[in-house]
């Protein structure tokens, strides 16, 4: 690559080099986020023995408090989340102390005993995968964040470099040269979801705000982040403990107490210090209906009942960042809109697959020049990553439906599948011819994911996953139309004539 | 929101054949002078009716992200028809019209 000389090929260079090095994380971050936006229905398909019917949550709650008293009396602190239509177990933690480690069980919430359902981490895998990747959980942030803050510098890059954002705004010459296809393919993903993208990129650096840039509130605050906390309303501040035994009332009264409040139905419950004389229960609610993210909240004294305090109205720093967060994720979006939020995802790991396979094509050898290590190495790991995942994905769910209901460590195995799944269509993908790779490659997730229903319907078989068994269907006959259409580009090419013609445009 | 979307596609379509080249693929007549300010007018009107749908249905704070969802939605499926359908862009256009017609009371009053 020769030096760049003016402004527009500087910005070229900057966005073909920043958007190629994070490329193949991202597209992994889109594809799993994208699936979060549906986290609670991946879960519910993945735990097909959870009926719809909700139970009563006070005497869940009350439940639960003899269950974690029976488990760890003096933790520090316990979380409640109470059963709901959508997701219809208890979920609790418990930890010794602040540090961790985090327990963390799934309980009945007729019998307060640990479920019975199959082991499974169902959605809650691909939104922590989504900004952990898998791994220690501060590591992978800031390898997110960080992948993050070059895809914004390859959006704005991206702008700059595009000459003709509406000229060719629904521009996407398919019968021209592969080079060609794939660069409308590229602009067209990238333009029509702008917003989104953009969007995305921003609020998910603001989620991640006060871990990338902790100083003002070390400053402000000297580490006192509980005091930021409350300041800032989003806690309520915490009690000092008492140092004598205490005993509290049965959470169920507590939550009782916080409906006939506020006339809602608590979503989370947690209790700080429980076996303290000065435990506090505090109460979390649903988001009220509005685009922040903010949860509402009141404490109280876990053994007489009566309020400490509670958090509403936030500060409009606060709001502007809850109103960014909530854009993030979307919780507000009822079905229709939601499904638009789906299709920028899509469009976002499209983008970033379009231009990862544009940096390839542009480079190929003309005809049947070998082609060189580099080159080789970023084919291959194309295919590895665009045609790889969905070939996890495809496996995690299938594993959820095939492994042994009482296999130990089963949630760990369904992770497995999907890793081993990925590498697996990864290595295998070194190995296709180089002609016919992403015919083979896209073929792998496209049966896969046709597969889901049908083996749902031989395991389970139960109508109300027919939503989810169809969304499975047809993102496997998505991948089949791409890997069709793979195969013709193959056949089609028409190298000459077609260079010819670009060095003319240009 | 279905509202929004209609409207945003009749309006993007009107947008994509004041250019000649849509022009040509979709009507295989190159476009006139005339005709590129009328369409021009008509993607506008689509847009703006596309925006107050939107915010008539949600409401001031979801409105206007109904409303860009709406827009990358509908430019998509108009850019999809151009690729693979070009001769039927025309058809579906005017059908979304009376059809956003149809449902607007529906829309509104929800």
């Amino acid at each position: 690559m020769s030096r760049p000389k003016s402004v527009r090929q500087s910005m070229a260079w900057l966005h073909t080099w920043s958007g190629l090095v994070v490329g193949w994380l991202l597209f992994a971050i889109f594809v799993t986020g994208t699936a979060s936006y549906y986290r609670t229905a991946i879960s519910h398909w993945m735990r097909p023995e959870l009926s719809d019917t909700v139970s009563d949550p006070v005497a869940a709650a009350s439940r639960a408090g003899t269950f974690l008293q029976k488990t760890m009396p003096a933790a520090a602190g316990w979380s409640i989340r109470l059963p709901t239509a959508e997701n219809p177990t208890v979920e609790v933690y418990w930890w010794p102390n602040f540090g961790g480690p985090f327990h963390h069980a799934l309980l009945d919430p007729a019998t307060g005993e640990r479920s019975t359902v199959r082991d499974t981490r169902g959605g809650d895998f691909l939104y922590r995968f989504h900004f952990e990747l898998n791994m220690p959980p501060i590591w992978g942030r800031w390898i997110v964040s960080a992948c993050a803050m070059v895809l914004l510098i390859a959006l704005l890059s991206g702008i700059v470099i595009h000459r003709r954002i509406f000229a060719d705004f629904f521009t996407f010459r398919r019968d021209r040269s592969a080079q060609r296809g794939w660069l409308d393919a590229h602009n067209v993903m990238g333009v029509l979801a702008l917003p989104f993208h953009l969007m995305i990129v921003y609020t998910g650096l603001v989620t991640l705000s006060s871990m990338l840039m902790p100083w003002a509130v070390k400053t402000g605050y000297r580490g006192d982040i509980q005091r930021y906390y409350a300041e800032a309303g989003l806690m309520i501040a915490g009690r000092p403990v008492a140092g004598r035994p205490g005993t509290g009332l049965p959470l169920g009264e507590i939550v009782s107490r916080a409906i006939a409040t506020t006339g809602e139905m608590p979503e989370l419950v947690t209790v700080a210090n429980p076996a303290d004389a000065a435990a506090t229960v505090t109460a979390y609610f649903e988001e009220p209906p509005g685009l922040a993210h903010l949860h509402p909240q009141i404490a109280y004294d876990a053994a007489t009942g009566a309020e400490l305090g509670r958090v509403g109205e936030a500060g409009a720093a606060t709001r502007t960042g809850a109103v960014m967060v909530g854009l993030h994720e979307a919780h507000f979006a009822a079905a229709p809109l939601r499904f638009l939020f789906f299709l920028c995802g899509l469009m976002g790991a499209a983008t970033v697959a379009t231009g990862l396979v544009l940096w390839t094509v542009a480079r190929a050898p003309k005809n049947v020049a070998p082609e060189g290590f580099g080159l080789r190495l970023v084919r291959i790991l194309n295919l590895g990553t665009i045609a790889g995942l969905p070939a996890g994905l495809a496996a995690y769910f299938l594993a959820n439906r095939l492994l042994p209901v009482a296999l130990d460590v089963r949630a760990e195995w369904e992770v497995g599948a999907f890793f081993a799944v990925w590498v697996l269509a990864a290595l295998a993908s070194a190995l296709y011819p180089r002609t016919r790779a992403w015919s083979f490659a896209l073929a792998v997730p496209a049966s896969a994911f046709l597969a889901i229903p049908v083996i749902d319907a031989i395991t389970i078989g139960e109508s109300r996953f027919i939503g989810f068994d169809v969304a499975m269907a047809l993102l496997g006959l998505l991948l089949l139309l791409a890997a069709r259409l793979a195969s013709r580009r193959a056949w089609a090419r028409r190298p000459i004539q077609e260079h010819l013609h670009m060095t003319a445009e240009a | 929101m279905i509202l929004s979307l209609l409207l945003a596609f009749a309006g993007f379509s009107a947008f994509a054949l004041s250019q000649d080249r849509h022009h040509r693929a979709v009507v295989r007549i190159p476009v006139s002078r005339s005709r590129i300010r009328g369409l021009r007018n008509a993607g506008w009107a689509g847009l703006g009716l596309s925006f107050l749908a939107a915010m008539a249905s949600a409401g001031c704070s979801f409105g206007p992200v109904q409303w860009v969802g709406s827009l990358t939605g509908a430019a998509l499926a108009v850019v999809g028809v151009i690729a693979f359908r070009p001769t039927s862009l025309r058809i579906i256009a005017l059908a979304a019209l009376p059809l956003a017609a149809l449902i607007a009371p529906l829309a509104l009053a929800s």
